[in-house]
């Protein structure tokens, strides 16, 4: 008789194979957009302090907070928003950015919970730690030669990272489209870190810690100890996944299709990129995008739901026959559509967050007979 | 008593006041004006309607003081359908309490009266049936604008058809063995002749010409207004309780 193969020992054994391998991706997520938080390299909600002769290539703020310690033996290749109206936007784009961080979908197989992103190496999507997360190794983004490709690592509570981690990027991988969604964060000494730390509360860099990309801190207080960070790279465009990279190539020097060497151990991201801050232009986006569907199901008695679907959306107004019915600015674009018998024209008038064009999308809409009236059989008792 | 009262809406083909007390008394005039005239330029787009959440009684004036009309049920006799009224006007008692004005179903024909604004529901239509006699021609209005033409058999000498401000009391479908079948609009009007018929109240209504003879542009029937079997039914599709409907020399 044969022996039974224990499927269970099986497929656990496969699971702990594919921990090592890259994790597959999701459908497309949805865009984090840093809005004007952007040209900002370190931010902070009650206090940005510093210590000893860091470099920060970017913009520097705090708000609502006013306190800005230790920054007169540190580097500053930028602009310093103190509570200012600058910072306060960027807070609240900070804010929106988190949020849209914190709804992505995980991929399959994105929980990370209790697992080391050592060794990892994640495609693009979404991943998730229900609590702490921990780097203690080198984890590899692969972007798999897309150069949109967007990876955003959901932690629960703190990430932290060991003495000498690194961030590696592959196969065209963009710092600028990494996002770090966390509660606080804790960079090692001498971590080579790459990515957007979008902190709830605080960030903390350990002396000699390298970032490229962002140190976002919402309430608390972002930290730093001789540290070198450089968002240079992400801050010709606000650099949506739709976005070209930032100077044309991916950031980091990174070849399609060649793992990136750790910043840590070769060039380093902190010493490499100490070019002063380009000049900056507002490089407004057109990658708004709208179709107008009628939703499917329902009768045509009933009417039917026109639905507006896209990216950058600002606001939609319907109109059916020429005739204003609804205006939407907010997510779902939608509106019920319930005209007479006979032809009707939905149009939808849609306008876009950034410089796409706005744009009139129609829609025919054609009531069946079951539109019309049903009346009801009664007695002929009428003057004939 | 005081009251306030909001503009009334102006009502189809008709000058309000002296224009139209002399549009209906003379006849000769009338008759020499041409449909287009008669009623196609001044139709209402939209016709203020309620509908009776509960049956109401209908007064002469808007306060509980004034005469009692009669009580108008919030179903309709024939379908149990919804009663609509078309909206004249409204108005505020002294007491605080609103008051619509409307037109009320049955006798005397054309009549109207004033109901409590509560337990009422606002509506309206944008349809409204004009029939002039003399051409015997329907005309449906959609928005104020003609959507149809019809020619139609109207009512004889000896049994007019009524004429004045009427609406639709209600739709109904009749059975294949009924006179004026396949369907049929209830009228608020009622013959002046015939007081009751086929054990109704002499209503007046547009319905088809199943089991009925007459040619449509006749003056042949006992007062109802005959329309084909496709006429009438493109009509019930359309149009439902609260319609106004313009009757015309």
């Amino acid at each position: 008789m044969p022996k039974p193969i224990h499927l269970n020992r099986a497929g656990m054994a496969l699971a702990a194979c594919c921990s090592f391998l890259a994790l597959p991706a999701a459908a497309q997520a949805a865009a984090v957009d840093l809005g004007t938080a952007s040209p900002f390299v370190v931010l902070g909600g009650q206090e940005v302090s510093n210590t000893g002769a860091s470099l920060l290539n970017g913009d520097l703020g705090v708000s609502p907070g006013t306190s800005l310690p230790g920054f007169q033996s540190a580097t500053v290749n930028g602009t310093t928003h103190n509570n200012d109206a600058v910072a306060a936007q960027a807070q609240s784009d900070l804010t929106a950015a988190f949020d849209v961080a914190a709804a992505e979908p995980l991929n399959i197989g994105g929980d990370l919970s209790t697992q080391d992103l050592a060794g990892k190496t994640l495609l693009a999507g979404a991943y998730g730690f229900t609590s702490d997360a921990q780097l203690s190794g080198t984890v590899t983004f692969d972007a798999q030669n897309d150069p949109n490709a967007q990876f955003v690592v959901k932690v629960g509570s703190q990430l932290t990272t060991g003495s000498g981690s690194a961030v590696v990027l592959a196969n065209g991988a963009n710092p600028c489209n990494i996002y770090w969604k966390v509660d606080t964060a804790v960079l090692g000494s001498t971590t080579a870190f790459q990515g957007n730390v979008l902190a709830l509360t605080s960030i903390s860099l350990n002396n000699g810690a390298s970032v490229i990309g962002r140190m976002l801190a919402r309430n608390g207080t972002t930290s730093l100890i001789n540290n070198t960070l450089n968002n240079s790279s992400c801050r010709s465009t606000s650099t949506p996944p739709g976005g070209t990279p930032p100077g044309g190539t991916p950031p980091g020097g990174t070849t399609p299709g060649t793992p990136t060497t750790p910043p840590g151990t070769g060039s380093s991201p902190g010493t490499g990129n100490q070019a002063p801050p380009e000049s900056r232009t507002t490089v407004r986006t057109r990658n708004g995008s709208a179709i107008l569907r009628r939703t499917p199901g329902g009768s045509c008695r009933d009417g039917f739901r026109a639905r507006v679907r896209g990216k950058k959306i600002k606001r939609v107004v319907f109109s059916m026959d020429g005739k204003r019915i609804s205006s939407r600015s907010k997510s779902p674009f939608a509106v019920s559509v319930r005209g007479s018998a006979g032809r009707h024209k939905v149009t939808a008038r849609v306008t876009f967050t950034d410089a796409t064009r706005a744009k009139t999308l129609k829609l025919g809409y054609r009531a069946c007979s079951s539109a019309l009236l049903q009346p009801r059989r009664g007695p002929s008792q009428f003057t004939g | 008593m005081s009251h306030r009262t909001t503009p009334t809406p102006r009502l189809p083909g008709l000058r309000r006041g002296v224009a139209g007390v002399a549009l209906l008394t003379a006849g000769a005039v009338c008759a020499l004006a041409t449909p287009a005239q008669a009623t196609g330029s001044r139709v209402a787009a939209s016709q203020p309607l309620v509908a009776l959440l509960d049956g109401h009684v209908a007064r002469t004036g808007p306060s509980a003081g004034s005469r009692r009309i009669e009580y108008v049920k919030a179903l309709r006799p024939l379908t149990h359908v919804r009663t609509f009224l078309p909206v004249l006007g409204y108005a505020t008692s002294n007491a605080g309490n609103r008051w619509a004005h409307v037109r009320l179903p049955g006798r005397p024909s054309g009549h109207t009266g004033w109901i409590p604004a509560k337990r009422t529901r606002r509506a309206s239509t944008a349809w409204h049936i004009a029939i002039r006699l003399s051409t015997r021609r329907v005309t449906v209005y959609h928005r104020g604008r003609v959507k149809r033409h019809f020619s139609a058999v109207v009512g004889k000498p000896s049994t007019p058809t009524p004429r004045g401000r009427f609406f639709v009391e209600e739709a109904l479908q009749l059975s294949s063995r009924d006179a004026g079948g396949p369907f049929a609009l209830a009228t608020s009007a009622r013959s002046a002749v015939l007081q009751e018929f086929e054990g109704g109240p002499g209503q007046i209504a547009l319905h088809g010409i199943d089991n009925l003879s007459g040619a449509p542009g006749t003056a042949a029937s006992h007062g109802c207004v005959r329309l084909t079997t496709g006429a009438i039914t493109w009509l019930v599709r359309r149009v439902g309780a609260g319609v106004p409907l313009t009757i015309r020399r």
